[in-house]
């Protein structure tokens, strides 16, 4: 009896070694494949549709006089879905509420001009830049026509305005810790504050504060030519699906190459060939 | 000594004096603002953003029309579910056994003491992200056939916003339950005891009680402060377009963004919300007027 049991616990043991190699590399296979499957990408094609979340902020994306989505992010969007061959699907999402709302998965991916910095970059992943920006300064004349750019900007007499949550309000508070900061919900808001002379600046996203000039000289004028706090702007995708970021990464390589993004961000920000589109 | 009561009123002295006082005050405000306010004011947008040329050559509703159909559908269906919820909560509250007052009691403390806001935020990325994809309306809505969409459309708007809109109207209807439900909890109490013992005493089962004899009275004593709740429903539905709900507020924003004519299209936008609740507010008097009537038959 005792030799067959010797027999039959090194007969286990080896059975046991034998099935437990492959099994390893088997989870690893099969971690991989529902990585694969978990990828946003495979959702996006279950659907037939890419759902993409933005938020209107001119030129990037606006209303046309038909109440459709038009912009350089509308562009890119939809050329993304043409290329992955779905429908495309916009969801205007509140600037506030941008980032919760792709984390809750009420879309696929934010493309909505969404400046890349460090801090949202510990919640939401990145993909390379598709664009970049530069933020503008308009200044009230009557009341900041002799401060000096940017020391006279730095006190506690001066009024900056700027859109709540955007990167030129983060680099307000960094550079001009001594004025007062008013913040709101959009950029509208922002410049007729500095027009009504309740602040003394504004800064936002460009091309808003050069069209701003442009069309009141008798009110405002640009503080300063230099460029202030250059951007990049990717999209963003939720943590944790490297499919997603390759797939989008490399659609913005192929379309930086051909010279198409820089066409349709020429369109868009270089004047405003598009004027007549938009309602007014 | 005392002014006859049956005597013709007619705009006297005093009347007109009020009057010249408040013009006066509203042209004073009217010069100060427009002495501080830099803006150029033009309407010429406003056609354009209400309606628009559909396919078909006709005019179909644009932006803030679609926005204002928008809320009144929010709003509708919200002081439907609201009804239902708090009917249920404020029948919950009268009841004699302990747990069934705690639910309502507890329901009611909780949502009635929270800013609407942060119960909004926290419905929505919380609660509403898991429970309406589970519910599979999305799917069933893109795979409705041309005359469901039609009458679907009419009911609930564009299929690729019914996730959207529902969000809306559950958040609403849960928030504004707990409201209607102190309502109907104040309606049911004020019908006397003895009625409802006077009931019991004929040999009426609870249910009876309270379908026969507790509720037509309750109704009646509910119906104005309903009227009022449901109105504030209208306004509140505003701040649903925080989470995005595609509404007229929601709206608002997007057309006074995209056309740079901030206060028109905000001014507009009060001025569609002030007829839907005048509208709303009329109504419910004549209803009430009707039922009073009818009672003093």
């Amino acid at each position: 009896m005792k030799p067959f049991r010797i027999f039959a616990a090194a007969a286990l043991a080896a059975s046991s070694l034998w099935t437990t190699t492959p099994a390893y590399s088997q989870d690893g296979a099969k971690t991989q494949q529902a990585l694969a499957q978990g990828s946003v990408i495979e959702a996006i094609k279950q659907r037939g549709a890419l759902k993409v979340g933005l938020s209107t902020f001119v030129p990037w994306a606006m209303r046309d006089k038909e109440g459709e989505l038009i912009g350089f992010e509308v562009d890119v969007a939809t050329k993304l879905a043409e290329d992955m061959e779905v429908d495309i699907e916009f969801v205007p999402t509140a600037w506030d509420g941008i980032i919760p709302a792709l984390l809750a998965g009420k879309f696929d991916v934010i493309i909505g001009g969404m400046t890349i910095t460090p801090v949202r970059n510990l919640t939401v992943n990145f993909t390379d830049a598709y664009a970049n920006s530069s933020v503008g300064a308009v200044a009230n004349i009557e009341l900041a026509e002799g401060l000096a750019w940017p020391d006279g900007y730095n006190d506690s007499d001066v009024t900056i305005a700027c859109r709540r949550g955007s990167t030129p309000c983060a680099w307000l508070k960094k550079t001009f810790p001594k004025a007062v900061l008013r913040q709101f919900d959009d950029d509208g808001q922002v410049s007729q504050e500095v027009m009504n002379g309740n602040a003394h600046m504004m800064l936002a996203s460009q091309p808003k504060p050069a069209f701003d000039v442009y069309e009141n000289p008798d009110l405002l004028f640009s503080p300063t030519d230099e460029k202030i706090d250059p951007g990049n702007e990717g999209f963003a995708v939720r943590k944790g699906d490297p499919d997603a970021l390759n797939f989008f990464n490399n659609w913005i390589l192929v379309n930086r190459s051909s010279g198409w993004l820089e066409e349709r961000h020429e369109y868009w920000f270089g004047g405003r060939p598009w004027a007549d589109q938009v309602p007014g | 000594m005392y002014p006859d009561p049956d005597r013709p009123r007619r705009a006297g002295v005093i009347d007109l004096l009020v009057l010249c006082v408040l013009l006066g005050l509203g042209w004073l405000v009217w010069t100060r603002v427009s002495g501080v306010l830099a803006y150029r004011w033009d309407w010429a947008f406003l056609p354009q953003v209400l309606v628009t040329r559909s396919e078909a050559g006709g005019w179909r509703p644009n932006l803030l029309l679609e926005g204002l159909l928008t809320t009144l559908r929010l709003s509708l269906w919200a002081m439907l579910f609201a009804s239902i919820i708090g009917v249920g909560l404020g029948v919950l509250a009268t009841r004699v056994r302990l747990f069934a007052r705690l639910l309502a009691f507890g329901y009611v403390g909780l949502v009635r003491n929270v800013p609407p806001l942060v119960f909004i935020f926290v419905f929505y990325f919380f609660i509403s992200s898991q429970l309406i994809p589970a519910l599979g309306i999305d799917t069933w809505a893109r795979e409705l056939g041309e005359g469901g969409q039609r009458v679907f459309g009419w009911l609930l708007g564009p299929p690729v916003l019914i996730e959207n809109l529902l969000s809306g109207v559950i958040c609403l209807a849960l928030f504004e339950a707990a409201y209607i439900g102190e309502v109907v909890r104040a309606g049911i109490t004020s019908v006397p005891a003895d009625q409802t013992e006077a009931g019991k005493s004929v040999g009426l089962r609870p249910v009876q009680v309270l379908r026969l004899i507790v509720a037509p009275q309750a109704l009646r004593a509910v119906a104005p402060p309903l009227a009022n709740q449901f109105i504030l429903l209208v306004k509140n539905s505003s701040i649903v377009s925080l989470i995005s709900v595609q509404e007229l507020t929601f709206i608002g924003t997007e057309v006074s963004v995209s056309t740079d004519r901030r206060f028109e299209t905000w001014i507009v936008v009060a001025g569609m919300y002030l007829v839907i609740c005048y509208a709303l507010a009329f109504a419910f008097g004549a209803m009430e007027r009707r039922s009073r009537r009818a009672y003093a038959r």
